[in-house]
């Protein structure tokens, strides 16, 4: 079988490399605008929402300078500045209602600051409302993607990993448009501003941009110098909150060895370290903050200076020159704006490239095109005809590994650790694709099987038993709407649990924390049993814990688990004697490969490797059992 | 804070002069704009324009040194008071004991460590600052105003308190709204590991296509609470130009009037204009400061819960107590109930130590044990009268002497993210390599060390090297056995290391501590056969001491144990 989506040629650590992190890569958009696609109207709405919004901010301080300086106080008709056709409208308002020119003015004053007001709103409504949608799809889509990939691949890509792309990098890109949206709603005023400044005074507005590079070149250098700044006082505040977290998790070994003193002598040397980091960005932020105040304060001495000779001349009118001096803000802030943006947008980028790498990933187990379907209740017949399998080429796990195991029948996988024996449990969940051998469930090749028929047919209990948030009963059903209440509190009185979950204060209703740290090691098993117990496969695969258990609740697991395997063919890796007793035949595994089968009994006569971990593991055993 | 007073006071006086300054700049652009005009109202004389330009670009220049200066002092009290925060806390909660951290827990302390005071910080450095700017700022706003045109001031003042209000009002909207997105992020977060996590038992369940439909809600829940803090910062962003607009109307309607009628100038016009922005800017973040200034009023308070609280062991010694700890114990119907429990941890337990013993504990999860062994080395505050160690009361020794000498080992075995040597030798770093060497061999861990490339100087802990769990025990069994104390305390501490290497490490004990005090907990037969005499401990109380082979006549509790693990049920490790 060939099978090329296999995980072992895989280069998983591509998943970790840096990627390139460019500053503005197209292709990157691009793709995003297909989440964004579906919410284009709102972005369409929104785009003409901004220019009415900016138009309204202009025409609001032309009515000021151009209708109410020049033409109803100095009763100047012509000017070089536009008037965007609001003197002509003021005259027109005053013929309709009969108010004086001045009333006239705040009139139009007034509903044009309404229009911009409303505008503005709706405009950064729409315009969020699109990307956040846009956003929480991609999210979605991501995590869908992030879910069905398989055992392969997180066998090699760390979990934490994953949940960066998803939580973190997706975080970013939101942290980014809400720096989109402060940035689209100054340049796009700065725009419309600077050409009526032009077609005011052509000369002044080039005397007033000059200044905008200096702003721009303050900003680059402050923006700079504060990364590595604020880099320092970062790492300053992360080794002093390291430091802090160490001592507190290990306050009784500092305590019971007398190192209170010299702890805090560390302490102090790493808080004045982060004192003096701080210092310095103080230094640099303030500085930066009053350069650009002052430049904005020297573009008005500029504009009245030059304000003043181009009047005289009537170059230009007072109202122009008031003008100037209002638009004086809006020429500067989108600079400033660029700069504290430009790290989020560098962020953005490079986790937008996580992100498609991510769902570019398409390795998978491979699926039959035409899968074969099982009756509603199966046999249990397994059987394993000369498997082989590798993680890594070179390695192998599994060699030309043959048995069958009868419908009903009980088998325990023994051997040393990396014999292979959870590999073969694996398999046959078909976690993962094998290139040699066949492996068949009731006669059927399981490559010709859809995994999730598999899987819902082969009930395995994983020593690495996963406790899902959520009450004690959610962790038996796992969604499954099939099952009722009662049918869970049954299994759990079969596989003994009921007690343990019954002595709790909200019973079945008990909230169980994350991994289930408020519930012992024999508590988990038993609750894994109860759940398995409740889906009612046909198979039973458990990979037992290792971890020691006390001796009453080991008990009640042993008692569980021969209740569990009534009717089930069951498949058990032990580490416990009492584990094996259960199971009718034993299959030693020796570096991947069957080196012993047979009973109990035929094993002991046989005096190979199982009789040596027998001996080995039960030395203090006085009487054999049987 | 009281020590940064004239830092303070100076940088208040910094803001002052800036808002004189900038007053004055507003001034005098509105006199250049009236000498263009023809028309200087004459408050400052006949005036030049080259004169009036240099006017403004001193006073430019003034604001830009006084606000530097005011901004960099206040800051720097800022950080000065984060700086002696954080030592105070440091400081306390070194001494504190388990019933502190019972309260407070560690995570908890963090969050204070760094965001109370992170807060705080903010608090005074731009807290204080914008207190200052929005006093200063309408005083001399107003005043000004006042100066050019009283009817046209007091229309515009009226507005300000409204402003004000709304600005706080939205402020208490947006912390809320903030609120409620990092409440959903850390659910996305949590929500999202937790999934991960558990990722191969969802595929064996075929659980995929369900949490995909879980995630779904978390997800939209997250992206609802973020547009609703973006609806909340744009309705702040539409109302603050509204009411400044409306404010600019009045300019327009009444002031326009004042030109025409000659009452003032085109410059006093725009003098207005200018003066509004300089009374709106601090009062937008009025809301934000109230805010902060509340939060960092809780911030203190939490702060201060740590800072007093009173460590809860006292080291108060009698000075009667020899200086050196021989070993010989004697507990007189030592009870301890822990604050809040019910139950007695510990009930009425008699037991005399002799020097250089050997005492093992067994008992159920809950028996007392741990407790029993805390009340050695005071880790809880032992009661008087209880337990005497050489004939003196333990409350009678220097907490530094008691822990000293009686070395004790703790069930968990917490490592520091520092080169293994330091870990194992951390009581004194100063120590010579080779007894460190010595320790280890003692905990049978030479042979792990020697595997790793950087030896002793391997740095363990989450940014380091992976300890396996026996190995981490062997690491703390080292760092006990370095200190041959006279007394050793083993608490459970052999839990993840395999029986064999158990026995190699028990053995090798029983040289050197002969002729010393060990007391050891321990779940195994096959630890606790080793010992001179055995407690068998039950919900705090003692039922059986003796020597194993008198316990194991005496069928009971331990004999019943020991026939319980001696027939396979005690789980053991397959060897690989």
């Amino acid at each position: 079988m060939t099978n090329k989506m296999s995980g072992n040629s895989r280069d998983h650590s591509l998943f970790d490399a840096e990627l390139s992190g460019a500053v503005l890569n197209m292709h990157l958009l691009g793709r995003l605008v297909r989440w964004l696609k579906p919410y284009r109207l709102g972005l369409i709405v929104s785009t003409a929402l901004v220019l009415i919004a900016s138009y309204a901010a202009v025409v609001m301080e032309v009515l000021i300078s151009r209708v109410l300086v020049d033409y109803i106080i100095v009763g100047k008709t012509d000017s070089p500045m536009p008037d965007m056709g609001m003197i002509e409208l003021t005259m027109w308002v005053e013929r309709q209602t009969g108010l004086s020119s001045l009333n006239a003015a705040g009139l139009l004053f007034f509903i044009v600051m309404v229009v911009f007001s409303l505008a503005g709103h709706w405009h950064r409504l729409t315009l969020t409302s699109a990307i956040v949608k846009g956003l929480r799809d991609l999210r979605q889509d991501l995590f869908a993607h992030m879910e069905t990939r398989p055992s392969s691949f997180y066998d090699k890509v760390p979990v934490g990993r994953v949940m960066t792309r998803v939580t973190n990098d997706i975080e970013a890109l939101f942290e980014m448009l809400r720096g989109v949206g402060s940035l689209i709603g100054e340049f796009v005023p700065f725009f419309v501003a600077l050409a009526v400044m032009f077609s005011t005074s052509v000369k002044l507005t080039l005397l007033l941009l000059a200044l905008v590079p200096v702003v721009g070149v303050a900003t680059y250098f402050f923006r700079r110098s504060s990364r590595e700044v604020f880099r320092r006082v970062r790492n300053s505040v992360s080794s002093l909150n390291q430091n802090l977290q160490e001592s507190l998790s290990g306050i009784q070994v500092v305590q019971l060895s007398g190192r209170e003193d010299k702890n805090l002598g560390e302490y102090t040397a790493l808080n004045k370290e982060n004192r003096r980091q701080e210092y310095r960005s103080v230094n640099l932020a303030t500085f930066y903050g009053a350069f650009n105040d002052s430049l904005t304060a020297i573009g008005l001495g500029l504009i009245i200076w030059f304000g003043a000779g181009e009047v005289v001349q009537d170059e230009m009118t007072l109202g122009g020159v008031i003008l100037f001096t209002r638009f004086m803000g809006m020429l500067f802030t989108p600079v400033v704006t660029l700069g504290e943006q430009l790290n989020v947008l560098f962020r953005a980028m490079a986790s937008g490239e996580r992100i498609f790498q991510a769902l570019d990933w398409d390795e998978q187990i491979h699926e039959p095109v035409s899968p074969v379907t099982l009756p509603p209740r199966i046999k249990g017949k397994i059987e394993f005809r000369g498997v082989s399998f590798d993680y890594e080429v070179g390695n192998p796990i599994l060699q030309d590994v043959s048995f069958v195991v009868m419908p009903g029948e009980k088998l325990a996988i023994v051997g040393p650790t990396g014999s292979g024996k959870s590999t073969l449990i694996k398999l046959l969940g078909r976690f993962y694709d094998f290139p040699d051998g066949m492996l068949f469930l009731d006669d059927v090749d399981i490559n010709h099987l859809h995994s999730r028929d598999v899987r819902s047919r082969v009930g395995v209990v994983l020593q690495d038993f996963h406790i899902f948030s959520g009450t004690i009963l959610d962790n038996i059903l796992l969604g499954d709407p099939t099952i009722t209440r009662d049918m869970a509190i049954t299994a759990a009185k079969t596989v003994n649990a009921h007690g343990f979950i019954s002595s709790l204060r909200d019973g079945y209703d008990t909230l169980l924390q994350e991994r289930g740290t408020n519930l012992s090691q024999g508590e988990r098993q038993l609750l894994a049993f109860a759940r398995v117990l409740a889906a009612d496969p046909e198979v039973l695969v458990l990979d037992e814990a290792t971890a020691s258990i006390d001796t009453e609740t080991e008990r009640l697991i042993q008692d569980g688990l021969e209740k569990l395997m009534v009717d089930r063919t069951a498949i058990l890796i032990a580490h416990r004697l009492q584990t094996i007793q259960q199971a009718n035949k034993i299959l030693v595994l020796q570096s991947g490969k069957v080196i012993e089968y047979g009973t109990q009994q035929e094993l002991l006569e046989l005096k190979g490797l199982y009789q040596t971990l027998h001996e080995l593991q039960f030395q203090d055993l006085k009487t054999v059992p049987n | 804070m009281k020590n940064y007073r004239a830092q303070t006071y100076l940088g208040f006086l910094g803001f002052f002069a800036a808002r004189f300054f900038e007053v004055s700049t507003y001034f005098l652009v509105s006199e250049g704009i009236d000498l263009i005009d023809g028309s200087p109202d004459g408050h400052l004389g006949s005036l030049t324009i080259a004169q009036i330009v240099l006017g403004i670009v001193l006073c430019v220049l003034m604001r830009f040194l006084v606000v530097s200066f005011a901004r960099r002092a206040i800051r720097r009290v800022g950080i000065a008071v984060s700086f002696d925060l954080r030592q105070m806390l440091y400081k306390s909660v070194l001494r504190q004991g388990p019933g502190f951290f019972a309260k407070i827990s560690v995570g908890d302390v963090m969050t204070r460590a760094i965001q109370d005071i992170s807060l705080i910080h903010r608090a005074i450095a731009f807290g204080l600052m914008a207190i200052v700017i929005m006093i200063f700022a309408p005083l001399f706003g107003v005043s000004a105003m006042l100066l050019k045109s009283t009817s046209l001031t007091l229309l515009i003042v009226p507005l300000l308190p409204v402003i004000f209000i709304y600005a706080l009002r939205m402020a208490n909207e947006m912390g809320r709204s903030s609120r409620e997105v990092q409440e959903r992020l850390s659910e996305l977060s949590s929500h999202t590991q937790e999934n991960l996590s558990g990722i191969r038992t969802i595929q064996a369940q075929v659980q995929e296509d369900n949490e995909i439909k879980r995630f779904w809600s978390t997800n939209d829940d997250y992206a609802n609470a973020f547009y609703e803090q973006a609806r909340i910062t744009s309705l702040m962003s539409a109302w603050m130009p509204f009411f400044a607009s409306v404010a600019q109307l009045i300019i327009i309607l009444y002031g326009g009037h004042q030109v025409m009628t000659g009452q003032i100038s085109i410059g006093d016009l725009v003098f207005f204009f200018a003066c509004l922005g300089m009374l709106l800017q601090p009062i937008r973040m009025a809301g934000m400061l109230v805010m902060l200034l509340q939060r960092a009023a809780v911030a203190t308070d939490r702060l201060y819960e740590i800072y007093d609280a009173e460590p809860e062991i006292s080291d108060s010694p009698s000075g009667q107590a020899p200086p050196n700890i021989q070993g010989a114990f004697n507990l007189k119907n030592a009870s301890y109930t822990y604050p809040g429990a019910a139950k007695p941890a510990l009930r009425d337990i008699n037991i005399q130590i002799v020097a250089g013993e050997s005492i093992a504990i067994v008992g159920r999860i809950g028996s007392g044990k741990s407790t029993l062994l805390k009340l050695f080395t005071r880790m809880i505050d032992t009661p008087d009268a209880c337990l005497y160690i050489d004939g003196h009361d333990v409350n009678d020794y220097p907490l530094s002497q008691l822990r000293q000498q009686v070395s004790q080992v703790l069930q968990d075995p917490f490592l520091f993210g520092e080169p293994l040597y330091s870990n194992i030798s951390y009581d004194d770093p100063e120590r010579n390599l080779e007894l460190v060497w010595d320790a280890a061999e003692a905990a049978s861990l030479r042979g792990s060390i020697d595997d790793f490339p950087m030896k002793m100087h391997t740095i363990v802990g989450e940014r380091g090297v992976t300890l396996s769990g026996g190995q981490k025990q062997r690491a703390a069994l080292a760092r006990g056995l370095i200190r041959h104390a006279p007394v050793l305390i083993l608490d459970d501490c052999f839990s993840s290391v395999d029986t064999e290497t158990e026995e190699h490490i028990l053995s090798g004990l029983k040289g050197l501590r002969a002729g010393k005090t060990t007391i050891l907990v321990s779940h195994r037969i096959s630890t606790l056969r080793h010992s001179d005499r055995i407690v068998v401990l039950e919900a705090g109380e003692i039922v059986e001491i003796g020597s194993h082979e008198a316990l194991l006549s005496l069928d009971g509790a331990y004999a019943q144990l020991e026939r319980a693990q001696t027939l396979g049920d005690e789980p053991v490790a397959v060897p690989g």
